[in-house]
């Protein structure tokens, strides 16, 4: 065994979404970072669809953008196709999506990751976390290198024990092309003892573009006037690039007939996956099962790059044998005559239960050791990466012996989501939507500026040459709520990258929403206060007599750290909340007169 | 910051109610109902005048309580009324439409005891307390769970959050395929669920006992002595009253004052299988008529003699009706032979003499226990405060949702309304968290990535 005579502060384990976001935040936060991953050639990699965003998602992208992390960044530099999404509904809907060229993305972040200072980027597996005293201490990896490390951020995507389906056909991947993750997989169940479950998730086939007839697709052409995904993005320089265009058709009554005919030889319906999968983006054949009466699905052609005329096609993700994936693709207007390239299927794989993290996204069960994005339950490039963001940001926090750093659920989608996982657990891979925040009308995708730079200034996530023109475009934005007609500079140049119009947008939406605004904001200080009720260190809420059985069970399960949080499991009732406060000032009366004595 | 809680201090009966306010809307509170520019001096008991709109509700004794030197440590507002359950009622009523929250049970302990106001013995009492409450609370969830009413609220509450999930799918439709809500459907679901809800809150007791009074029925067998209790209530001969069974052939209705409770009794015809001529048989009906619309029975039963097979027959029947009922055992004056009643021991029970006069005070007691805490409601009757408030509340989202509606606002407006409401809703029976409302998406409607 070498040991590497470095001792880091902060390992991440796992060179995609989340895992990029980690070891960035770590290292700006000065932490000494390593990032190990299997294959630096795959790192960030779009191992689904070629867009960053969508609706909820965009909402994320713009926070991870307004605290420092570099999805946003990356996605406008790699972008090929823009779309607002939801602008015939409110601004708080309103979404940006992005189609990206895949090869430009992953090769943009990697080349972020080598010029961050404080972080080392290494090809390697890891295959054992190493514990000492219950606390973690470093890394073990495939080539039996030792790395020492203070904490460990656990990004593994759909890697662990990862198993590939294809109709019946069925073997060992954590991607296509890629090993799967066994050794830690072994690791994580048996001499960590956190507790593994299975999901199943699936992606769409690809194909060649060429033969395909366009004349029976729907041309969507790519936004213009577009508007960039980051928020330091310069708008007008960005509209003078090239774009190009996504298309959509639909299956017909042919699709059906064939997947009703070969339900049998689907990988979801011929009983070897075990995993649960999402309700929402089901396979073509979950579609066909759950929603009989619709004969009719839409099919979204989007490319791949610009150098490449490779198609992802959205909404035919599929576990069938390659030859009923041939047929289907034959049975869709426009793609008679299209070859497939990739064919779609199935994945297996290891999440642990989010039910044992603090919000900071540390485990409980083992100190220092940080978990973000698919292990955690999650789907979707934007849900890791906002939870690598946060838990890169809070494993430096740690080894720095700071306080965490967590997002309330009336700050953020980022709040919102680990908020979600830490207390409900998952039954499905979450996937973000708008109408599981409460605050919806408050996290919109304009505001998120606004709502978290501050924070990320405080941090030292945002350069600083950002600070002066930020404060400026918020004391603009404040006038103009309050005096919409306020004179106002047009020509003001020291605000860029933020602009006059932009805060114009801000004040009208605000108006819009106003009476919403302030009830929100009212119902989140009645958050915040039972919040800030900790419950003390030492003091087991499930022992607390009178509580409901079945509140005592849950509250043992997750372990809340403050009454608000106790308050969000589901299940738990109001009166249990007012026997814990009163529990807790007992506690804490008791521990005093001790002290005392 | 804290919400400002409210609740009635005393128990029923007694000539002076006290209801206490406690929080930092206390104050200011007191000062709108009494339309008093500032608080009156801490401490000292104030003659103050509650006004319910224009009018005067009553001339009540106040007396304010200055942070922190109060029983729960906060701002305390104590006013002592007359004992009217009408003003006791409407009071609470003002105070939660202006912005207070009715406690829970033990919550004015629990902040004087977080407030460091009292030690840790006796907070062992105030944990049993909210013990208690969360169990009565649970019970009465899982007790309902085949009741009307909760059946009637989850029916609102799906209604409710089917339309939620409507409006939220559209929202969150990627696809962008879906064909757009007309207003006209969205208004019309709101519209019905809205009439729901307001035919439910209208049962509350404050708003229909106490203002239009508590219709009770008195039955029992023939010659069980119904008339000789109507008019020992009563106080003169109102209803004929004859040894021969059967006597009252029409319903007699008597309208009195009892503790300041306002009761229309209800003489019934007796019940008897075998009517012997037609308008005896029309007196039955009518006698089944009073019992269906009553809020009370009271079931009148001779208390010499064992009971006859009709009698058990209409116990039955009367145990259908689901309604609170007191069973008074008449004739106490005579030798006892008094039987016993199937699961007697769950009702309210009297022992009176109509001749003497004897366990009248009791009975009057029963009568006029405190209606707001009528436990035995029929399964449509909303009998607490709490939950009262909470239809309410949900009754303002609504119609706030209807203008928002009118204005064409947007879903996203449309679905803060619908939640709100279905948070109040929430605290009448279960929960609907976000994933429910995704669940029926789910279920109903093929999402996109």
């Amino acid at each position: 065994m070498f040991v590497c005579e470095e001792h880091y502060d902060v390992i991440v384990i796992g060179g995609g979404h989340a895992g990029c976001e980690a070891a960035l935040a770590a290292a700006k936060l000065g932490a000494k970072t390593l990032l190990l991953t299997q294959s630096l050639d795959t790192v960030a990699q779009m191992s689904c669809n070629p867009s960053i965003g969508g609706i909820a998602k965009g909402q994320i992208v713009r926070e991870i953008d307004a605290l420092g992390g570099a999805m946003g960044r990356v996605t406008d530099h790699a972008a090929l196709h823009y779309h607002m999404l939801n602008t015939g509904k409110g601004p708080a809907v309103h979404s940006p999506r992005v189609q990206c060229d895949k090869k430009v993305y992953q090769f943009t972040f990697k080349h972020f990751l080598e010029l961050q200072p404080n972080l080392d980027i290494m090809q390697d597996e890891a295959v054992k976390i190493s514990v000492s005293d219950r606390a973690v201490n470093g890394v073990l990896t495939l080539r039996n290198t030792f790395y020492h490390a203070k904490a460990v951020v656990l990004t593994t995507g759909t890697f662990l024990a990862g198993t590939i389906h294809i109709g019946t056909a069925m073997f060992r991947g954590g991607r296509y092309n890629d090993m799967p993750s066994d050794g830690l997989a072994k690791n994580l169940r048996e001499d960590l003892h956190l507790h593994m479950m299975r999901f199943k998730t699936g992606t769409p086939m690809r194909i060649n573009a060429r033969g395909l007839d366009y004349s029976k697709f729907r041309l969507q052409p790519s936004d213009n006037p577009l508007q960039p995904i980051s928020h330091f993005t310069d708008g007008t320089a960005q509209s003078k690039r090239t774009f190009l265009s996504c298309y959509i058709t639909r299956t017909t009554l042919e699709t059906d007939k064939i997947l009703r005919a070969n339900f049998q030889r689907s990988a979801m319906y011929s009983g070897h996956i075990h995993g649960l999968g999402p309700r929402y983006c089901p396979s073509v054949e979950d579609k066909i099962k759950k929603f009989p009466d619709v004969t009719s699905h839409p099919l979204f052609l989007e490319p791949e790059g610009f150098h490449t005329e490779e198609f992802y096609i959205q909404g035919f993700s599929t576990s069938m044998p390659e030859d009923v994936q041939r047929a289907l693709i034959k049975s869709v207007p426009g793609m008679e005559k299209a070859s497939i390239t990739r064919p779609g299927y199935a994945i297996e794989y290891d999440f642990s239960d989010p039910r044992d993290l603090y919000a900071s996204l540390e485990s409980k069960l083992i100190p220092g050791l940080f978990m973000a994005g698919q292990i955690n339950g999650t789907t979707g490039y934007e849900e890791a990466g906002g939870q690598g963001l946060m838990a890169g940001i809070n494993a430096a926090l740690k080894t720095q012996g700071k306080e965490p750093f967590v997002l309330r659920r009336d700050e953020a989608y980022i709040g919102v989501l680990i908020d979600d996982l830490i207390n409900k657990g998952v039954n499905e891979p979450y996937r973000m939507f708008t109408s599981r925040a409460e605050y919806r009308i408050l996290l919109r995708n304009d505001n998120a500026d606004l709502r978290l730079t501050p924070h990320a200034f405080k941090l030292g996530l945002l350069d600083e040459k950002y600070k002066a023109p930020f404060e400026k475009y918020r004391a603009l934005c404040q006038k103009l709520t309050q005096h919409p007609n306020a004179p106002v500079d047009e020509n003001e140049t020291e605000l860029f990258p933020w602009t006059v119009q932009k805060a114009r947008t801000h004040a009208d939406i605000y108006q819009k929403y106003a009476g919403y605004y302030e009830r929100n904001k009212k119902d989140a200080e009645r958050l915040a206060e039972m919040d800030s009720i900790k419950i003390p260190e030492g003091f087991d809420p499930s022992a607390v007599r009178g509580l409901l059985f079945e509140s005592a069970q849950k509250l043992a399960a997750v372990k809340p750290l403050t009454l608000g949080q106790a308050g969000r499991i589901p299940g738990v009732t109001p009166a249990d909340l007012q026997l814990l406060a009163v529990h807790i000032e007992r506690f804490r009366r008791l521990k005093n007169a001790k002290a005392a004595r | 910051m804290q919400q400002t809680i409210c609740a009635l201090a005393t128990g029923a009966g007694g000539a002076v109610a006290i209801v206490r306010l406690s929080g930092p809307q206390a104050c200011s509170l007191l000062c709108q109902l009494t339309r008093r520019s500032a608080a009156p001096e801490p401490r000292k008991q104030t003659l103050c005048t509650i006004y319910d709109g224009a009018d005067p509700l009553d001339r009540c004794l106040v007396t304010y309580f200055q942070a922190p030197h109060s029983f729960t440590g906060e701002d305390v507002v104590e006013f002592a009324l007359h004992a009217s359950p009408y003003v006791k009622g409407r009071l609470l009523e003002l105070l939660c439409a202006h912005g207070a929250t009715p406690a829970k049970r033990g919550e004015f302990s629990q902040r004087a005891f977080l407030n460091g106001k009292m030690d840790l013995v006796e907070a062992q009492g105030l944990c049993d307390l909210i013990a208690s409450g969360n169990k009565a609370a649970h019970k009465l969830a899982m007790d309902s769970l085949d009741g009307k009413l909760s059946n009637r609220v989850e029916e609102i509450k799906k209604r409710l959050s089917e339309l939620l999930a409507q409006i939220e799918v559209r929202l969150d439709d990627v696809d962008e395929e879906m064909t757009p809500l007309s207003d006209e459907f969205i208004r019309q679901e709101i519209t019905a669920v809205l009439e729901h809800i307001k035919a439910l809150a209208d049962t509350f007791s404050v708003g229909k006992y106490i203002k239009d009074g508590l219709k009770t029925a008195i039955v029992g067998a023939p010659n069980s002595g119904k008339s000789s209790l109507l008019n020992a209530l009563v106080g003169f001969d109102r209803a004929i009253v004859s040894d021969q069974s059967g006597t009252t052939r029409d319903t007699v209705e008597e309208t009195l004052e009892i503790n300041g409770q306002k009761i229309i009794l209800t003489d019934t015809a007796g019940i008897r299988d075998h009517a012997l001529d037609p308008a005896e048989k029309e007196g039955m009906r009518r006698s089944h008529r009073a019992m269906e619309t009553a809020d009370l029975i009271l079931f009148v039963l001779d208390a010499s003699r064992p009971l006859t097979p009709e009698e058990q027959a209409l116990w039955q029947d009367i145990r259908r009706q689901n309604k609170r009922t007191v069973i008074v055992w008449n004739k106490t004056d005579l030798p006892s032979a008094r039987p016993s009643l199937e699961h007697e021991e769950a009702y309210a029970r009297a022992e009176v003499s109509c001749k003497t006069g004897a366990g009248f005070d009791a009975l009057k007691k029963l009568l006029t226990a405190d209606l707001t805490e009528a436990k035995t409601a029929d399964g449509l009757m909303i009998s607490n405060l709490r939950h009262y408030e909470a239809l309410l509340r949900a009754q303002t989202e609504l119609e706030s949702a209807l203008i928002r509606l009118q204005a064409q606002a947007g879903g996203e407006i449309y679905a803060e309304h619908l939640r709100g409401a279905l948070r109040y809703l929430q605290d009448l029976i279960g929960e609907v968290t976000p994933d429910d409302v995704l669940g029926i998406i789910f279920s109903k409607f093929c999402m996109g990535k």
